[in-house]
């Protein structure tokens, strides 16, 4: 069972006085940090840019903050406060999409998708990006960065569906890709709730005999290039994500593989410049834009022969 | 007026006609936002030699009253403060925009000795200030935060949320000064009107005042009256004159004077 962020925020509190929260609507993650700490919980309403100054403002006095927000509209109506303000002002302040990554909105709308998030954070200088895949890689990831100077923008979606690999077996470093399946034939990467559906992939191509490695590609930047070239001696690597495959985690392995020579070919999987824009589940959309195992499947039978 | 008083406005006066000499200085060397720079230099001689605490050895001092220009784009005129100051030698000044030079286009806390907070895209200074006023409040710092807001930089949508954030949060270590200038890159109230400008703060949960921004004695007595009310944001409305003191700048945005212009406008700003 993850543990709420929420919590893991206090536990971070309690050890570093740096530590507090600021809130865009998202109070309910604050709770437990508020109960302990009043003030350094803090709730601005909904109001992003707002969210991104006032956090600004607090590591201006050397505070670490967590904002929150929800992932389309943390990274997209307050961008310019997140590249201006945090990226060009230095500041060691962490977003977070707290809710609403990808298309896990599915049929409510496209206002509510968060197709964007990767490329846009991915572009601000200094900048980490962190898509964690599931509960586990959450915490870690938020240790990570309460623990790393700098601004982060990790997306916690997607951190309450727990992958199939026992914990005991996980490893996490930030900007190191986590090996999930071993493989040689062909190489499944994937970022944030994606991991699901190429773990699922990689089983399901065991079962026609095709090795799939399965990498979390939890940190999109800084990319883990050595995990990628590594994964370019497969014969096929195949990208999974709900965002967009321009500048998401499909263009930055494309960067890193042309940059490097490698000839491997490759297969972006995510929303191919479209908007998801249907009636139906988070599920059904993932169907519809080819965000499933299933897609991967398909794209590695087709390319491998 | 007491002699003390005296003294003290006058030796701000002097200060305020140094800051604006700097500023023709600039402008004599390189383009430079002469109208924003001027109007504001009252009100900076006022907060840089009279209410901030500040320490030019120690920039970063944890007990440090906070200044934010937010109006980014007229760092000539708080360089020149923060030179006269001792943050940094006034020779640096006409180094305006020059190769490495510690005063930029846009104020740049990367760059600049006193400038904390990066700024020049409009609409971002408040909600920084509101998070420092909070991060004071955690620190239970005696430290207070002023905000340096153009007028038409009001028609950002941004500064009405953080308005509403430091009503809501009782923010009374937080002063927001606009620079009623009149004028943007036409005038105000022509392209997007603000008034009623002091009702729509009081609106938003501040205690209000308008003053003279160019009347030392007023600015003084107001910031000495800081906080207006206890658990609420200070706002001074302080009306000015783009341009204020040099004729050749009256209303204008930029300006890049020749030589003869230069000493000129100098000639004007000569003391009393």
């Amino acid at each position: 069972m993850a543990k709420p962020f929420g919590d893991i925020l206090l536990e971070l509190a309690r050890e570093d006085p740096r530590i507090c929260g600021v809130s865009c609507d998202c109070w309910g993650f604050l709770g437990p940090l508020h109960g302990e700490f009043p003030h350094r919980a803090i709730e601005v309403g909904i109001a992003e840019q707002n969210l991104i100054g006032v956090a600004a403002g607090l590591a201006v006095r050397g505070k670490t903050p967590f904002a929150l927000g929800m992932n389309p509209f943390v990274t997209m109506r307050c961008f310019e406060q997140i590249r201006t303000d945090l990226g060009y002002g230095c500041r060691n302040v962490k977003v977070i999409g707290a809710y609403g990554g990808g298309v896990m909105y599915g049929g409510w709308g496209c206002t509510h998708h968060a197709m964007e998030e990767i490329g846009l954070m991915r572009l601000i200088p200094t900048m980490t990006v962190v898509m964690p895949a599931d509960g586990f890689e959450c915490e870690q990831a938020v240790r990570a960065a309460a623990a790393t100077e700098g601004p982060f923008y990790i997306a916690l979606a997607g951190g309450e569906l727990p992958l199939s690999v026992p914990e005991e077996q996980r490893e996490f470093a930030l900007g190191r890709a986590a090996v999930l399946r071993g493989g040689q034939d062909v190489a499944l990467l994937a970022t944030g709730p994606a991991v699901r559906e190429a773990l699922r992939a990689g089983e399901l191509l065991a079962e026609r005999g095709v090795s799939a490695r399965v990498l979390s590609m939890h940190t999109v930047k800084p990319i883990d290039r050595e995990a990628v070239l590594s994964a370019a001696r497969t014969g096929l690597i195949v990208t999974l994500e709900e965002h967009t495959v321009i500048g998401g985690l499909g263009g930055a392995v494309a960067e890193t593989l042309a940059e490097a020579g490698a000839g491997t070919p490759l297969r972006r999987l995510g929303l191919q410049d479209v908007f998801a824009c249907m009636v139906g589940s988070y599920e059904d959309v993932k169907q519809r834009f080819g965000i499933t195992a299933q897609a991967l499947v398909d794209t590695v039978v087709a390319e491998l022969g | 007026m007491t002699a003390s008083r005296s003294e003290l406005l006058a030796h701000l006066e002097a200060r305020a006609r140094q800051i604006r000499r700097h500023v023709v200085r600039i402008a004599g060397m390189s383009d430079c936002h002469t109208g924003g720079s001027l109007s504001i230099a009252d009100m900076l001689a006022a907060l840089y030699f009279h209410v901030l605490r500040v320490d030019p050895a120690n920039p970063t001092w944890a007990d440090r009253d906070h200044f934010i220009l937010s109006k980014g784009h007229c760092v000539p005129a708080l360089a020149a403060a923060l030179a006269m100051r001792g943050f940094f030698s006034e020779d640096e000044l006409v180094r305006h925009l020059e190769l490495d030079s510690l005063v930029p286009g846009h104020a740049c806390a990367r760059v600049t000795p006193g400038i904390d907070v990066s700024t020049g895209s409009l609409g971002h200074g408040l909600s920084i200030g509101v998070g420092v006023a909070l991060g004071v409040r955690i620190d239970r710092a005696p430290s207070r935060v002023f905000v340096l807001l153009g007028d038409g930089e009001l028609q950002e949508g941004s500064n009405w949320e953080a308005a509403m954030a430091a009503a809501h949060h009782k923010l009374d270590g937080l002063i927001a000064i606009v620079d009623r200038n009149m004028y943007q890159t036409g005038p105000t109230e022509q392209m997007m009107a603000l008034e009623p400008l002091a009702d729509k703060w009081a609106a938003f949960g501040w205690s209000v005042r308008a003053i003279d921004g160019h009347d030392i004695g007023q600015i003084v007595d107001t910031l000495d009256a800081l906080p207006f009310e206890a658990g609420k944001p200070s706002a001074i409305i302080a009306r000015t004159v783009k341009g204020h003191g040099v004729s050749l700048s009256t209303h204008h945005h930029m300006d890049r004077f020749s030589e003869e212009q230069m000493l000129a406008a100098l000639a004007e700003l000569a003391a009393p």
